[in-house]
């Protein structure tokens, strides 16, 4: 099983320490993540979509159409996997629009069908998920994980087509198979509020805000995610939102990612934990987890 | 006052004929986490019957509701009972917020960094450096001048440079 | 050619198919009534009142019951199916299923001691699994026949060859395990008249009432499932309390439009909704006159005779508010206090109100098993899934000689469902009447 490895620009470029994870993962249950030259921004269905919708179409075609693996595209960004996916759904909706963009295509040489698949890479774990269960060397126990699905990974569902779009299970499915707890908690299915970071930051910290109020209510330990725009927001908005109302969280932000990779036994070392803002060894020591 | 503008409502609906089918029935403002936050001074139904009423400078002009507020969680599209497709509207209102030169300022250096980079995060020395010591293979990125070919098909430049203020 | 020897086949035992019965059987025509359930009366049976009157539903139902259960132009098959339909117009032939009740009809006189006595406990259907029966029971309590009926799939003798209990209980020796289900052939039909009724989407697994937290949160039920708590007869005895914690809502919300007008659900108008909300709102404010009713809608639709000012008395005598603003969304507090967001339109604020109670009017779908019956008939559906009818006579369906009446074909309401099965029961004369 191998798949072409789309990785976008958050990732490689700002968070590298979770491309780590990520690779190390599929190499364990011997899935092989082609690196692909040449792709470009996804583009950004939070930003470029926004300046111009025929600009995203061509680019993302554009990536797409530098996939040639039968296995189609993997993806550790829910952004990315929505861009993608979404190409791929107007595409093939609408003949029109799949002429206009291979119109743009032609002026740089390539062409687009519209039949490269995509895949989050969550979606993969869940479908492998009995070999991700053999692979488990280190279970999880103690760990009282708060999921945050994220927007993208689920809606529109006609566009996604993956999980259920208000009731979601993958995730939790994944986090039970590494041994560890998911925590219901009130605010579970809300947005992070990163997309509106751009147009009012208040905005913003106040959706930020009510989703680690409800976590910590609801005991977690740990809040896991799948996708960097959802991370970034709740890694560098913890210290700021402890100024602001003067409270102490403190938990340990983890891509799901991560999780599967402690799972299967490697070292937070090798994995880049140190580049974390909120460390983990406070939880490591607490749940008794062997590192 | 506002004017209704019959061109500006159709090339809406040409864009997304799904426009057309809503009710007003506010559901989408019902479910939406901002319309909450912000005690529906950010409201979706209240933007789709603007555009619906062709109201282009309470949209585009105003910014009365704010489209800019959206934060692309899609609960609107998914709950909608008549199925219309709230966010592409939004896109091509945003799109069109872009030609006016009225936008926030933080996707302009979004939009640069992809006309000049082909990438929207530029790699830094320290980043590479990290990459290496991580043990990342190196990413080889689109050659810019293709992308920049690509961007002037599209006028993407164009829409850049004219909200370039 | 005796053609007044030809009779009439009805099937389905709701107020539409019993109305077209009493209308040909009063014309000397013999109907053989074919009814699922083991009691007829339908949906009817299961409302408290009737708007735009207010009348006691039963009140107006039950004679009705009893004319054609003693009609001598009537014969009821209750507790039967139609199993195949040959034949043609002014000439069809039917095969029905008649269940065994495993009671002697002419034995039973509806005391009840052998439900009293039976260990089994069955959610009741026609309760809206909102209480327990038992597996010797009455359909409801004013039911038609007046006739117990033992649950095979639930009583212990059936199940495990056990109990017994009921057999002894009853001295009239009215139990007969040893009944057998029948197959009757009824041949020389005239014409065929399908009144089947209606399912509610909550019947069937439908995604639409996820999002309110239906059967997540006590305090969330449907209409029906309200109607009969409203009910004299029902589990509540109509004196409304919280599922949750047994207490009297002070405020109440309505959901108009849950699962239709819906792209992702039913795409067509429920028609009934609108007007059974109002009058659930003012039968539980004539209970208790400290109520508050919000009712949040799409469109509040009126259309019928008296109607509009039925709303309005809704609005100035009986404490309800109409709020112009469909709900996407139920959340809950830690009380199981139902939260609704909705939008105020005057001022295009969002804002959040807590209640006691949500009621959802949920959409009218076609009946459990009408793909099955359309199929053994011969009929068409249309893409609703409901009987398919031409657009300008609604009365008739894709075969000649099987007509139909009542929501089996579209939603509506009680006078229309009677008005055109007076209707169906006229075409069906005149094939059986006619030269």
């Amino acid at each position: 099983m191998s798949y072409d490895l789309f990785l976008g620009c958050v990732i490689p470029a700002r968070l590298p320490y979770l491309e780590v994870s990520s690779r190390k993962i599929f190499e364990k249950l011997g899935i092989q993540l082609h690196d692909v030259d040449g792709f470009s921004c996804c583009p950004d269905p939070t930003g470029i979509e926004l300046i111009d919708h025929n600009t995203w179409l061509a680019l993302g075609a554009r990536n797409l159409s530098l996939s040639n693996n039968n296995g189609g595209i993997i993806s550790f960004c829910s952004g990315c996997v929505e861009t993608l996916k979404g190409v791929n759904y107007y595409i093939n909706k609408d003949v029109t629009v799949k002429k206009e963009v291979n119109r743009y295509l032609q002026k740089v040489g390539k062409i687009y069908e519209g039949k490269t698949q995509v895949k989050h890479f969550a979606q993969v774990l869940y479908e492998n998920l009995e070999k991700v269960k053999e692979n488990v060397e280190k279970p999880l126990e103690g760990f009282k994980v708060a999921i945050h699905y994220g927007c993208h990974y689920l809606r529109p569902s006609e566009i996604i087509a993956w999980d259920d779009p208000f009731e979601p299970t993958t995730l939790d499915e994944i986090v039970q198979a590494l041994g560890a707890e998911s925590v219901e908690y009130d605010s579970k299915m809300e947005c992070c509020g990163n997309p509106v970071e751009k147009s009012d930051k208040d905005l913003s910290m106040l959706m930020i805000e009510s989703k680690f109020k409800d976590i910590y209510q609801a005991g977690a330990n740990c809040v896991v995610l799948v996708c960097p725009a959802c991370y970034q927001q709740y890694e560098f908005n913890q210290k700021d939102i402890n100024k602001k109302n003067n409270t102490e969280f403190n938990l340990p932000i983890f891509y799901l990612s991560e999780l599967v990779a402690l799972a299967f036994g490697f070292k937070p070392a090798e994995l880049g934990f140190n580049f974390h803002r909120a460390k983990p060894d406070a939880l490591f020591e607490k749940v008794g987890f062997k590192i | 006052m506002s004017v209704i503008n019959f061109g500006f409502r159709n090339e809406v609906i040409k864009h997304n004929a799904s426009l057309s089918y809503c009710y007003q029935c506010s559901t989408c403002s019902g479910g939406c986490p901002v319309a909450l936050l912000t005690n529906g001074v950010y409201n979706p139904r209240k933007i789709i019957e603007e555009a619906i009423l062709g109201l282009q400078e309470k949209l585009i002009e105003s910014q009365d509701p704010n489209p800019w507020l959206c934060s692309t969680c899609q609960k609107c599209v998914e709950l909608c009972p008549q199925k219309v497709e709230l966010t592409e509207i939004f896109t091509l209102i945003k799109n069109k917020c872009f030609e006016k030169g009225k936008f926030p300022e933080a996707f302009l250096a979004q939009g640069q960094a992809v006309l000049e980079n082909g990438i929207a995060i530029p790699y830094s020395k320290a980043i590479l450096t990290r990459r290496e010591k991580l043990g990342l293979p190196e990413v080889k990125t689109a050659p810019v001048d293709e992308i920049q070919q690509i961007l002037k098909v599209t006028n993407f430049e164009k829409n850049i440079l004219k909200g370039d203020k | 050619m005796e053609n007044s020897s030809k009779s009439a086949l009805i099937i389905g035992g709701g107020i539409a198919g019993i109305q077209s019965a009493l209308d040909l059987a009063d014309m000397g025509i013999h109907v053989d009534m074919i009814e699922k359930k083991p009691c007829i009366g339908g949906r009817m049976a299961q409302l408290d009142k009737t708007f735009p009157t207010n009348d006691c539903s039963i009140c107006i139902l039950a004679p009705k019951l009893s004319e054609c259960y003693r009609h001598p132009n009537i014969t009821l098959y209750s507790h039967s199916e139609v199993q195949k339909v040959d034949g043609e117009m002014g000439n069809f032939s039917a095969q029905i299923l008649k269940r065994a009740r495993y009671i002697k009809e002419d034995a039973c006189i509806n005391c009840g001691l052998c439900a009293e006595k039976c260990p089994m406990r069955v959610e009741d259907e026609f309760d809206r699994q909102l209480r327990k029966r038992r597996a010797v029971y009455m359909y409801y309590l004013q039911g038609v026949p007046a006739i117990m009926t033992i649950d095979k799939e639930h009583c212990l003798w059936f199940t495990k060859n056990a109990c017994r209990i009921c057999e002894k209980a009853c001295e009239r020796e009215a139990i007969d395990f040893e009944q057998e289900d029948q197959t009757i052939k009824i041949d020389n039909i005239g014409s065929i008249i399908v009144a089947t009724g209606y399912s509610l989407i909550e019947d069937i697994d439908n995604d639409i009432l996820k999002n309110y937290g239906y059967k997540k949160y006590r305090n969330v039920v449907t209409a029906l499932e309200y109607e009969r708590l409203l009910s004299a007869s029902g589990p509540q005895e109509g004196h409304v309390k919280r599922i949750s914690d047994g207490k009297e809502p002070k405020r109440i919300a309505y959901l108009q439009c849950i699962g239709s007008r819906n792209d992702r659900a039913g795409k067509y108008c429920s028609a009934i909704c609108c007007m059974y909300t109002t009058k659930e709102a003012m039968i539980a404010y004539e209970h208790n006159n400290t109520l508050e009713s919000y009712v949040f809608y799409i469109d509040m639709r009126a259309g019928g005779k008296g109607f509009q000012s039925f709303l309005r008395r809704g609005e100035t005598e009986y404490n309800i508010k109409y709020v112009k603003s469909k709900i996407a969304e139920i959340k809950v507090d830690n009380n199981e206090n139902p939260i609704i967001t909705y939008e105020d339109l005057d001022t295009a604020e969002v804002k959040q109100l807590q209640f006691d109670l949500v009621v959802l009017a949920t959409c009218i779908i076609p009946p459990e098993g009408l793909e099955n019956l359309a199929g053994i008939l011969g009929i068409e559906l249309d893409k609703n899934h409901f009987i398919k009818t031409p657009p300008f006579i609604p009365l008739e369906t894709t075969r000649s000689g099987i007509f139909t009446c009542g929501c089996v074909h579209e939603p509506m309401d009680i006078p229309r469902s009677v008005a055109e099965a007076s209707g169906a029961a006229a075409r069906a004369a005149e094939i059986i009447k006619g030269g």
